[in-house]
């Protein structure tokens, strides 16, 4: 979601005449869009700011924060930030930047945040980002989030699910497969919730799917549209039968399952059992059984026994889940379990994190050492770290490391055959 | 002409109900907050950003709007908003959540409603909204003052289980209780409260053959 925020914000400033650098030590404009699902990337935050501030004393240098901010956090960021402002004020941006060092009304009135209002979503949806990338594009469907997980903040920070107007987001999709983007996610904290706030009169999730299907089926452009995060609650067997019909609907599915024991479920309010969430993946594998499956998984959440982790294993034994990201919990401000007991120590997290990632790793080598042999589509992303081959992903998104060097190729799909397999990574040739 | 928006988050305390010597009900006129029986809000002080979520004790087609609210000690909001009067200005948002009574199911099932403490919140709005409704309340709490407004319900449909005095309609806990009864194929059962009463519960509606499509649950700790 980040992403697609600051491709928007880098449209609005480019509009006014700022020019991107990626030396953030000649930059006079310095910006953060924060990120308040966990609190790691909150303590970054601090860091970053503390270090900016101090180049104010040799520099001129403006500092902003947007994105998902905590109440809490917020009142501190005032002090330390020049701008603030939440993404529904972001066409006021400009305004703020030459006034700079006055923040606006809403931004300095703490008691006004404790649930932001979205109403004016629509204005940021309005920008026109500016893409990071030429083949890879993000394209928000909604904002906010209606489903109030225990450990998670994200509705008091983004607040309640508003769904963008269908048409803005197929025309923005076939936009940009013509314009000959390959990688298109869309992207909401429960995108298959997607029309549910405007019920009658807005399509559904499927029927989206199915327009954005129908649209990539008279482009002559070659795509995947991915999405995320669907949640198992508002699953249907038609989003995944409408999957399996259009070629462009890319065959992989992240599905965040959080836990596999029905009582942290309960306890997390995820508003799904893992019954539910084993009827979806059995949709999953009998309509696309070429499809991967991705997850999220909090290990260690308030509570969480030996038992219930257990069952968090044999989930994973029962999925095969080709990816999970995995965290460990930490409270955070602003959620329900914030102020619930964190009564599983720091050492038993990690303990489990690295016993679930080890049975995840068993699972993805399986399956990726299937693939070995095999031809495939691979979206060449760039350069792999050191340089020495190309990168790319499969359908699937598995990380696949291309035998060539060939730069032209970057950014297009390109048949290629599997030739070895590791944990989380395929290396493949040039068909 | 200037322009201004008057925000509609901030309502006037009417009324505070002191029910016993943590517990108390807080009510604002209702104004256009609409809601579901069942659904929580968000509730926070004026100038203060902490919030806490409480489920809605008030019916649907009140004119005020209540929520029930436990002190809990060495907390933040709770002690603050206890000491709350008449004309004082509180911040609400919502409403939120999904808990409540299935429509389809509201006149063909009987309804359980299983509550442990101020878990019983949700309960007495779904019984206000809902007059003719076919329910059960069992109300799960440690000593008779904590059957909270109970003359809200019809002595026949509510049942207070006492786990530490004998004044109650039962002695024991509400799993104790529920393990006697029998119920019938099309009863809806509705759990809220601490996290332990309703995983108990859940494991002893499982043994009497009720799943999880039977059992709609609300977590408050």
């Amino acid at each position: 979601m980040n992403i697609s925020d600051s491709e928007r914000v880098r449209s609005v400033l480019e509009r006014i005449g700022y020019v991107w650098t990626d030396n953030e030590e000649e930059a006079n404009l310095l910006g953060i869009l924060a990120c308040s699902v966990r609190q790691k990337p909150i303590d970054k935050v601090y860091n970053k700011i503390s270090q900016w501030n101090r180049w104010k004393n040799k520099r001129n240098l403006v500092t902003f924060i947007s994105g998902c901010i905590l109440p809490t956090d917020k009142e501190r960021f005032l002090k330390l930030f020049d701008l603030i402002f939440s993404m529904s004020e972001l066409s006021q941006l400009p305004a703020m930047i030459r006034d700079y060092g006055v923040v606006t009304p809403g931004a300095l009135d703490s008691s006004v945040t404790a649930m932001p209002a979205n109403e004016n979503i629509f204005q940021l949806w309005d920008v026109k980002p500016n893409y990071q990338s030429d083949f890879e594009a993000y394209v928000p469907i909604q904002n906010g989030c209606d489903k109030f997980c225990t450990y998670c903040a994200v509705p008091y920070t983004r607040g309640r699910e508003v769904s963008r107007p269908s048409q803005e987001i197929i025309d923005e999709v076939a936009h940009l497969a013509a314009r000959g983007y390959k990688s298109i996610t869309l992207l909401g904290q429960n995108v298959n919730s997607y029309g549910l706030d405007k019920k009658g009169e807005e399509i559904t999730f499927p029927e989206l799917l199915r327009a954005i299907g129908e649209a990539g089926n008279k482009l002559q452009q070659k795509f995947w549209l991915y999405f995320t995060s669907p949640h198992p609650s508002d699953m249907t067997r038609e989003v995944i039968e409408v999957i399996s019909q259009y070629d462009c609907l890319a065959k992989q599915i992240h599905l965040p399952l959080q836990s596999g024991d029905d009582r942290m479920l309960i306890k997390m309010k995820r508003s799904h059992d893992l019954q539910k969430y084993r009827e979806i993946v059995q949709d999953i594998r009998q309509l696309i059984p070429q499809a991967t499956l991705f997850t999220d998984i909090i290990v260690g959440f308030t509570s969480e026994t030996e038992e219930a982790f257990q069952n968090t294993v044999e989930a994973f034994q029962e999925f095969k889940f080709n990816m999970a990201y995995i965290a460990k919990y930490s409270p955070r401000p602003g959620a329900a379990s914030y102020r619930w007991e964190d009564d599983v120590t720091n050492d038993e997290k990690k303990g489990r994190y690295q016993r679930l990632t080890l049975v995840l790793k068993r699972h993805a080598y399986r399956y990726n050492q299937s693939l070995v042999n095999k031809e495939m589509e691979i979206l060449v992303t760039g350069k792999d770290r050191k340089g020495q081959y190309l990168q790319g992903l499969t359908e699937g998104k598995i990380i696949t490391r291309i035998e060539s060097l060939d730069e032209s190729l970057i950014g297009k799909i390109v048949p290629a055959k599997i030739i070895s397999a590791a944990d989380f990574s395929l290396t493949a040739q040039l068909a | 002409m200037m322009d201004f928006k008057i925000d509609t988050n901030f309502y006037t305390v009417s009324q505070v109900r002191h029910l016993t010597e943590h517990a108390f009900v807080v009510q604002v006129p209702r104004r256009n907050f609409k809601f579901t029986a069942g659904q929580h809000l968000v509730l926070g002080m004026k100038d203060d950003y902490h919030t806490r979520e409480y489920s809605i004790y008030s019916g649907e087609n009140e004119e005020v709007l209540e929520v029930l609210v436990k002190e809990v000690e060495e907390g933040y909001l709770s002690p603050r908003l206890k000491q709350v009067k008449e004309g004082d200005s509180l911040e609400i948002h919502g409403p939120f959540g999904h808990f409540g009574i299935e429509e389809k199911k509201r006149d063909t099932h009987k309804h359980v409603f299983i509550a442990s403490g101020s878990g019983i919140a949700p309960f007495r709005s779904m019984v206000k909204t809902y007059p003719e409704l076919d329910y059960q309340l069992i109300h799960g709490v440690r000593t008779i003052d904590e059957g909270y407004e109970r003359e809200n319900y019809s002595t026949d449909r509510y049942v207070l289980c006492t786990s530490r005095d004998d004044n109650g309609d039962f002695k024991g806990r509400v799993t104790a209780y529920l393990h006697e009864q029998e119920f019938d194929k099309n009863t809806q059962f509705y759990l809220c409260g601490n996290s332990q009463m309703i995983f108990d519960v859940l494991e002893l509606l499982k043994n009497k053959g009720f799943g999880r499509d039977s059992v709609s649950a609300e977590v408050y700790f």
